[in-house]
């Protein structure tokens, strides 16, 4: 009947056996039609790329850099005086006097690096990581903050970072999407935060569930038949590949439509590639807990960095993984010890544990970790004794892996931790310096729309060569 | 109305390269030279520079707007670049000692900044070229509109039935080409009931069709479609998307547009009822400045304004002027673009590179927006303007309310005019308590976003569109390279927006009546005879047949503007009833089909997906109009910080009226490429990926529908299976099954009932699953959503 049809479903009916086969049909597909119309096709970077892929752990809202990896020592000093700085000129909410860190810092490591008593595990891991004190963006209320930091713009549609770096490297496993993004925060700017806007629409990311959804069930949408068996399905998609090829036969040679019969046989092969990856099951119990799988407290999000690592691994150029429960979980306007305590406890240990479990398995190397939030949090206070405002003025994020320098610190912020003072890295250069690691040029990587190249950089950014290892 | 009239082209193309050192002379700057002037030199002397050594002022003489400027240098005669040593530049920026320093006052640039100037110097700097200036109205866009010759033309094959035909024809003849045979009745029916009411043709409308054998049978198809209201749904839904219409704000606080349906249901009735596009147009832009004869009227032109309304805002942005500027700037750039075809956003920041549009233009159009009350308060979360649309039902409410208020008040006053007994006390307790319940529950009357009048002011120039660094204030007025110089000013006590609407609309505009033509030869066809449908300027696609296009933008304004005139051309032409059938020498020749020798095979969009799914299960409800909102307020949140969006889509009406959640878009609308609703989209992309694959195979809409359908075929018991299969095919794809498609289908069924017979114990269970399978296949295949 289909011959090339049959034979490939054959290979799939092995595709329990595991990943290996999946590449293996992948090649096979790959033959059936010229990689020219398929915007995800692996695309030869810039220059020779130091991470092959990333994952990116997102703090929904805004870490206080200030108790957590940047402590600022006139803070105990001048404690309860007024900032004896400029104010930014527009800020989200009041604030008044210096406020100092509720919790101590140490210095860690090799590099010694401070970290917080919030931190206890990344502190372990210091000497891998390598921290920017200096970023800054330019938006101090959420939504705008949230699309500048992965779209690169507070007032357009534009595509996001991840949609950026499917569509300039494609992806190695067409089994699975190039973009995955775990638990994403539909609040602001929701999907435009992993859109494609108008980069070809199979570079966006594909979610799987959202921050309202217990990881745990969290699911890529209509991945499953809810009653037709697999061997039934099988059989329809070959009536259905029958019919189609006849109606192109009636229509004549066109890609769309043939693009259309290849879509179904790739998400049939998605079907079993997805929960494949998706089942943590199949690691070790030593592995589950060094991510805190065994810890109702650190299982969440453990889950979201393990199920990053499962999908990097298996190709997915961009990963991810947002903690987020259904408010803005870093927002500490008030309530910072009880709540700012409760959030550093429940990813401390997943990140150490993806570090560590990443770099015994080879994969630190070539894989970019990114740390970081919307924006990082005020040196005074809000409210009576315990909260502080959003700072977009100055922030800390950190890499790991992938070619930056480890145990390393870049940049700083004044002495109150407010503003970016030396080495400024403005979100722009971030961006500017994240493609670059991944092998991408931000002033090549251009897209032209209604008459113009639009970069995910606007018309601005550099390379932060200094972090370069 | 002044519109500027046609001059020659001044080439004021500068020169390339006229740099400072003899080796680099004449030689035109690089790629990397260019990047690295636009990124590192030229905002730099933007911001720092050409204030005062620019096109308006030329302090010493000296301007540094252009290389040939540069190199000229200025009065004191000292080489401005050179060697990197001696440039004055350079001398000057650094704060040398001997000359004055630059920029003046102790504005010092950073150590960064100086260090890009003098590597630019040394690479003997390249100044590219700005190859466009404000006298560039020779483009084609910008020059009047002609009403060209038709060609004269004949084809036996193809009978030129109007001067699309004729223009359409002579295009081929000159590449070569042949235009495609007619298309079957069964095809064409198909094709133009989904263009023109987004719907498929039910069996009984196919067969009348097929029936009627007499010449003007097609065009009675067309009448009956035009006349019927899903022609407005459908060509309404079009032109929300160039009004990026949404049920949300969304950007940064997602909360509800509980009203702007009412914007919706006008525009679904505008298509409807043909109101002329130039009405149409002014209604949407000033329809509150617009005299009305009655309320009815009155309110329509209030509705109709909500297009200027609908634009997504940060609606926390803490900085408020900024605000406010941002949603000037989105309802400009709307404006132009949906109308004009024109990309004003960029002049916000600097003069449009492409386009000879000026800040000065953007900001003398902006001081109309400006003089225009949009938002009634930008207190975070900020709120935008409604006008009251009352009916008289919910006038007499209110003012039944309000005179009950008035009794209980005056109540109230007699009693305290009584001497205070218990029962005196007890009865003001009372009257005071029915006065706040009353109050409390106020009759609610409707409104719906629109404008209405602000503050008349002229706007500054901002530099970098910054309202930190105002320039020189600009009258309102239009844009001059299609207004010209010496344009009447603008009323003092109105914000011009009527005058505006006028001008838009006033038939010497040269891109307003080609833009809509294109725009609705787009929605027919698939592509316009301008690619880039959203974008006329310099460097939009050139038209592939400027004559045509042309002559029906004098066509559809000699009729009035009326966009059904368009529509009867349009799919009265040999040219749209051709066959989409394939012809491997044109497809050789015109591999993207650009001159039209053959219909396009498209696939239909979202919205079409989801009511033909709807319709051919025999389930689609085709109520029209109201609310898309139920379970949340006006202004209230869609959803926060919660991610926990309680909006449902299980409403069986057609796909227009299902809510718009900007931010969260219904999933399946997102798949099938259905835009955010951010900003205007006159072309929608037609993607293929695996995720809508997984859509067709497991998805409850899909699976449902094939139960539907099956259910609805066995319970035809005046039918055989293979009568079933006949009216299966015919209901999904309006036409009958090949004997070979009906034996496939009937051992299909029978296979699958085989293997069935394991887990479904009951034979009729097991019958409906089997046909449901087999539904299943015929929804999902390429015919169910290509039209050829």
């Amino acid at each position: 009947m289909l011959p090339h049809l049959l034979s490939r479903r054959t290979l799939l009916q092995q595709s329990a056996l595991g990943f290996g086969f999946l590449a293996l049909a992948d090649l096979i597909a790959g033959e059936a039609h010229a990689a020219d119309t398929d915007p995800l096709a692996p695309k030869k970077p810039h220059f020779p790329p130091r991470a092959k892929r990333a994952i990116f752990l997102f703090m929904k809202g805004g870490p206080s850099h200030v108790d957590i990896f940047d402590p600022k020592p006139l803070l105990d000093r001048d404690h309860g005086k007024p900032y004896p700085g400029e104010r930014p000129r527009v800020t989200f909410a009041a604030t008044g006097t210096l406020l100092k860190s509720p919790w101590k810092f140490e210095r860690h490591g090799q590099s010694g690096s401070p970290v917080s008593e919030l931190f206890p595990h990344v502190a372990k891991c210091v000497d891998d990581i390598c921290f920017i004190h200096s970023l800054y963006g330019t938006n101090p209320a959420h939504g705008g903050a949230l699309l500048k930091l992965h779209t690169g713009s507070d007032n357009f549609v534009r595509p996001s970072l991840g949609a950026w770096l499917a569509y300039g490297l494609g992806t190695e496993n067409k089994s699975l999407p190039a973009f995955v993004t775990i638990c994403p925060t539909l609040a602001h700017g929701g999907v435009n935060n992993w859109g494609s806007a108008f980069l070809p629409a199979a570079c966006q990311g594909v979610p799987i569930g959202n921050a309202a959804v217990p990881v745990d069930q969290a699911k890529v949408r209509y991945i499953r038949n809810a009653t037709t068996t697999p061997d039934l399905q099988r059989r329809q998609l070959e009536l259905l590949a029958e019919a189609n090829r006849e109606h192109l036969a009636r229509t004549g040679p066109d890609k769309s439509l043939e693009g259309r019969i290849d879509s179904f046989e790739l998400a049939f092969r998605m079907q079993s590639a997805m929960p494949e990856a998706e089942d943590i099951s199949r690691e070790s119990a030593e592995t589950q807990k060094l991510y805190g799988l065994d810890d109702p407290k650190t299982a969440g999000f453990g889950r979201q960095c393990l199920l990053a690592r499962r999908l990097s691994e298996r190709g997915v150029r961009y990963v991810q993984a947002t903690h987020s429960d259904a408010a803005v979980q870093w927002d500490q306007h008030s309530n910072l010890k009880r709540d700012h305590e409760k959030n550093a406890r429940e990813v401390d240990k997943p990140i150490a544990g993806l570090l560590t479990d990443l770099k015994r398995r080879g994969l630190l190397k070539d894989t970019l970790v990114i740390w970081g939030g919307e924006f990082g949090r005020t040196p005074t206070v809000q409210g009576k004794a315990d909260g502080r405002d959003h700072n977009p003025e100055g922030f800390t994020v950190w890499l790991a892996g992938g070619g930056v320098k480890p145990g390393f610190r870049y940049g700083a912020t004044d002495d109150y931790g407010w503003f970016a003072a030396e080495d400024k890295v403005h979100l722009h250069d971030f961006h500017a310096t994240l493609l670059y690691l991944m092998g991408l040029d931000h002033e090549r990587l251009t897209y032209r729309y209604e008459g113009r190249d639009f970069r995910l950089t606007d018309v601005a950014g550099r390379v932060v060569n200094e972090i370069m290892a | 109305m002044p519109f500027a009239a046609l001059r020659l082209p001044v080439l004021t193309a500068l020169a390339v390269g006229l740099f400072g050192r003899a080796t680099a002379a004449d030689k035109p700057p690089t790629p990397e030279q260019v990047r690295f002037f636009e990124s590192r030199v030229r905002p730099v002397l933007v911001e720092h520079c050409t204030k005062c050594h620019g096109e308006k002022t030329q302090r010493s003489e000296l301007r540094l707007d252009s290389a040939a400027a540069m190199k000229e240098g200025g009065a004191s005669g000292e080489p401005l670049l050179g060697e990197p040593a001696k440039s004055m530049l350079l001398r000057a920026v650094r704060h040398d000692a001997d000359v004055a320093p630059m920029p003046p006052k102790g504005k010092k640039l950073s150590d960064a900044q100086i260090a890009d100037l003098a590597q630019w110097v040394k690479m003997g700097a390249p100044y590219p070229a700005v190859v466009l200036k404000t006298h560039d109205r020779d483009h084609w866009a910008f020059r009047p509109v002609t009403r060209p010759a038709v060609p004269i033309v004949t084809d036996p094959a193809f009978p030129v039935r109007n001067p699309i035909d004729a223009f359409v024809l002579a295009k081929l003849r000159a590449a070569g080409l042949t235009p495609a045979a007619p298309a079957d009745k069964r095809t064409l029916i198909r094709r133009v009931t989904f263009d023109l009411t987004g719907l498929p043709p039910t069996p009984t409308e196919i067969d009348a069709f097929l029936r009627d054998d007499s010449p003007g049978a097609y065009a009675t198809v067309v009448e009956r479609l035009l006349a019927s209201p899903a022609y407005g749904e459908r060509w309404g839904r079009h032109w929300l998307d160039v009004a990026r219409y949404a049920d949300s704000n969304g950007l940064d606080e997602n909360i509800a547009h509980g009203n702007a349906w009412r914007y919706r249901d006008y525009v679904v009735q505008s298509f409807n009822a043909d109101v002329p596009y130039n009405q149409f147009v002014r209604e949407q832009v000033a329809g509150d400045l617009m005299p009305a004869a009655d309320a009815t009227t009155r309110h329509r032109q209030l509705i109709a304004t909500g297009f200027l309304s609908l634009g997504p805002k940060v609606l926390a942005e803490p900085d408020k002027r900024k605000m406010e500027l941002d949603i000037v700037d989105e309802q400009l750039d709307t404006t132009c673009r949906a109308i004009l075809g024109l990309t004003m956003g960029c002049a916000r920041c600097h003069d449009h590179k492409f386009d000879p549009i000026t800040a000065a233009d953007y900001y003398a159009l902006a001081g109309i927006f400006l003089s225009t009350k949009t938002m009634d308060s930008f207190k975070t979360i900020a709120s935008w303007h409604e006008n009251e649309v009352a009916t008289p039902a919910e006038l007499k409410c209110r003012a039944d309310h309000e005179a009950e208020v008035a009794r209980f008040k005056w109540q109230l006053m007699a009693l305290h005019w009584r001497k205070a007994t218990s029962a005196v006390k007890s009865a003001r307790r009372c009257a005071a308590e029915a006065i706040a319940q009353l109050e409390k529950n106020a009759p609610e009357v409707s409104s719906a976003m629109g404008l209405t009048e602000g503050k008349v002011v002229d706007s500054p120039i901002l530099r970098r569109g910054s309202y930190l660094s105002p320039g020189p204030v600009v009258a309102r007025r239009f844009p001059t390279v299609l207004a010209g110089e010496g344009q009447p000013p603008l009323p003092k006590d109105h914000s011009g927006r009527l005058q505006l609407a006028r001008w838009l609309t006033d038939p010497a505009n040269p891109l307003t009546a080609r833009v809509m033509v294109n725009r609705v030869w787009r929605w027919h066809f698939g592509r316009g005879i301008v690619g880039s449908v959203d974008n006329f300027g310099l460097l939009g696609e050139k038209p592939t047949h400027p004559e045509l296009l042309d002559w029906l933008a004098t066509e559809f304004v000699a009729n009035g503007w009326s966009v059904k005139h368009l529509h009867r051309l349009i799919v009265l032409s040999s040219t749209y009833r051709m066959s989409s059938a394939h012809d491997s020498k044109a497809a050789e020749a015109d591999p993207a089909n650009r001159l039209l020798w053959r219909a396009n095979v498209r696939r239909v969009e979202a919205e079409v997906i989801r009511d033909s799914l709807l319709a051919v299960a025999g389930e689609l409800d085709r109520t029209m109009g109201g609310p898309a909102l139920h379970h949340v307020k006006n202004r209230a949140f869609l959803f926060d910080h919660t991610s926990k969006d309680l909006t449902t889509y299980d409403s069986k009406r057609r796909s227009l009226y299902l809510p718009v959640v900007r931010n969260h878009l219904y999933d399946v609308f997102q798949l099938f490429d259905a835009p955010d609703a951010a900003v205007i989209h006159g072309d929608r992309a037609t993607t293929t990926v695996a995720t809508q694959a997984l859509f067709w195979m497991n998805s409850p809409l899909v699976m449902s529908t094939a139960d539907d359908l099956a259910e609805t075929l066995l319970g035809r018991t005046d039918l055989d299976d293979a009568g079933r299969v006949r009216t299966l095919y015919e209901t999904a794809y309006g036409r009958p099954p090949t004997a070979k498609e009906t034996a496939r289908a009937l051992a299909s069924v029978a296979e699958f009932e085989a293997a069935l017979a394991a887990t479904v114990p009951e034979s009729g269970k097991r019958r409906q699953r089997a046909w449901s399978l087999v539904c299943h296949v015929v929804l999902a295949a390429n015919e169910f959503v290509y039209v050829r």
